[in-house]
């Protein structure tokens, strides 16, 4: 059993730190933010004052997690914060607060949507924007076994709270069903549960509010575009013809509701073998970047077929928290590229003037 | 891609809609205008089943029809709530800038007829 080592013999520790940057040690530069030192594990949280790529933030982890080893602290975490572009401001009386709003989006089901929005709001959340996830999902909610936690919503002043997971707000319908029932409803009960996830919902202080939506073009996704100014839109799908064909559908239905297409996210885009380490391209692959080529839509990025994903999926550990994994790194990039284009996508929202 | 307004402004005394779309352009709708071609299903069926036509003697009106309030359907079409309690028509951009009524518009328009 090791000494004990007090949080400033760690602070010690990182001033041999430095960024590679700045050329200056993390602790002159105002970059640890906290330093906790418990009996098993050592937490370090760093704020950068800048974003930076993900690679050089997982090399700045690295090498903290060598300084602070060596002087025997217990399993070292390190936690960096990077700030994200200010997103626009979403005008809507229900959501006051809440910065810009997301949908995540699909044609077809299966294609790994609910995953993507969890993980979006994580790698979000990493880059230090204060994130909340919308399950409008209301037949099939999957975010609460993805985010994982077992606590529940609870009413504080009239208003729901929502729990949080991993740092993120979360509200879905699978928090207030048992799991062996369903949700049977028609399209005005939908749009009921759409406004009061939005305007009984606690969100506070957001700057993305990211919302799963169901597959298709139907009720939720109406009751949604009618009610708020959506920011934008991220779409799904994988690589296959057939996926890209109804993904189309989608991106028509979001025009014709003038709500800007964010992107194009390619999800399942590959698989490497474990065994071989030879690149497997089940569904094809590069389509959903021609695709999003030809229709002028800015493609985000492309996230592989990994069993890690499914098991940390199922375990409510979502992928992006993982710290130097490639499939983290791969949600890193998407959600800086998501980032770029919200700060982009600030068309204004008409003004309504009564005389 | 969607017309977009600006602003939309509801103007008391001039009896009308004022839009200024993102790219310039200016619309002004008198009420009436807008409430003859409401799009909602109501209004749409009625239109087809028997054209509206003046009536002698309008007394039991309550005075000239304005909207009570507006507001954004999302980011693309306006609800107007009028005077005399109907709502349910969504006026969308394109609808709107389609109906716009000044003058090079509806030269527009006849050309296309």
């Amino acid at each position: 059993m090791s000494k004990r080592v007090s949080p400033q013999q760690v602070l010690e520790a990182l001033k041999g730190v430095e960024d590679a940057a700045q050329q200056k040690d993390i602790v002159s530069l105002g970059y640890v933010k906290d330093v906790e030192v418990a009996s098993d594990r050592t937490v370090i949280v760093i704020e950068m004052k800048a974003a930076a790529p993900p690679k050089a933030n997982s090399q700045l982890a690295a090498a903290i997690r060598k300084a602070v080893e060596a002087i025997g602290a217990p399993k070292v975490e390190v936690e960096i914060a990077t700030p994200s572009a200010a997103p626009p401001k979403t005008q809507s009386n229900l959501i006051p607060r809440v910065k810009a709003t997301v949908a995540v989006a699909s044609g077809k089901g299966g294609v790994g949507k609910s995953t993507v929005a969890a993980n979006l709001a994580v790698a979000l959340y990493r880059q230090g924007a204060k994130v909340g996830l919308m399950d409008t999902d209301v037949y099939g909610p999957s975010v609460p076994s993805l985010m994982g936690g077992k606590q529940e919503p609870h009413v504080v002043e009239g208003k729901l709270e929502p729990p949080v997971e991993w740092g993120i707000k979360i509200i879905s319908m699978g928090y207030f069903l048992p799991q062996d029932e369903a949700v049977i409803w028609r399209g005005p009960m939908l749009h009921k549960t759409i406004q009061q996830f939005l305007g009984d919902v606690n969100w506070g202080d957001l700057d993305y509010l990211v919302m799963d939506l169901p597959p298709g073009t139907g009720d939720i996704q109406l009751s949604l575009s009618q009610t708020i100014p959506l920011t934008g839109a991220v779409i799904v799908s994988t690589p296959q013809d057939l996926a890209l064909d109804v993904a189309w559908k989608a991106i028509a239905m979001f025009r014709k509701l003038n709500i800007p297409i964010l992107g194009i996210v390619e999800n399942m885009s590959y698989y490497v073998c474990p065994h071989c380490g030879v690149r497997e391209e089940i569904f094809g692959h590069g389509g959903a970047r021609e695709a999003a080529d030809r229709l002028g839509i800015p493609f985000l990025g492309e996230i592989p077929l990994d069993p890690k994903i499914r098991i940390q999926s199922d375990a409510g550990r979502p992928i992006a928290l993982d710290l130097n994994s490639p499939l983290a790194e791969a949600y890193q990039a998407v959600a800086k590229a998501l980032s770029d284009q919200v700060s982009r996508a600030g068309e204004e929202v008409p003004q309504i003037i009564t005389e | 891609m969607v017309s977009t307004p600006r602003t939309i402004r509801l103007h008391g005394e001039g009896n009308e809609l004022v839009i200024e779309w993102a790219d310039g352009h200016h619309s002004a709708f008198s009420y009436q205008y807008l409430r003859d071609r409401c799009p909602c299903a109501t209004c749409l069926d009625t239109e087809a089943a028997a054209p509206w036509e003046p009536g002698p003697l309008p007394m039991f009106g309550s005075g000239p029809l304005k909207p009570e309030k507006a507001e954004l359907v999302g980011r693309y079409a306006l609800q107007i709530y009028w005077s005399d309690g109907h709502s349910t028509g969504i006026y969308t951009f394109d609808y709107l800038r389609d109906l716009c009524p000044c003058d090079g518009c509806e030269a527009a328009r006849d050309k296309v007829q």
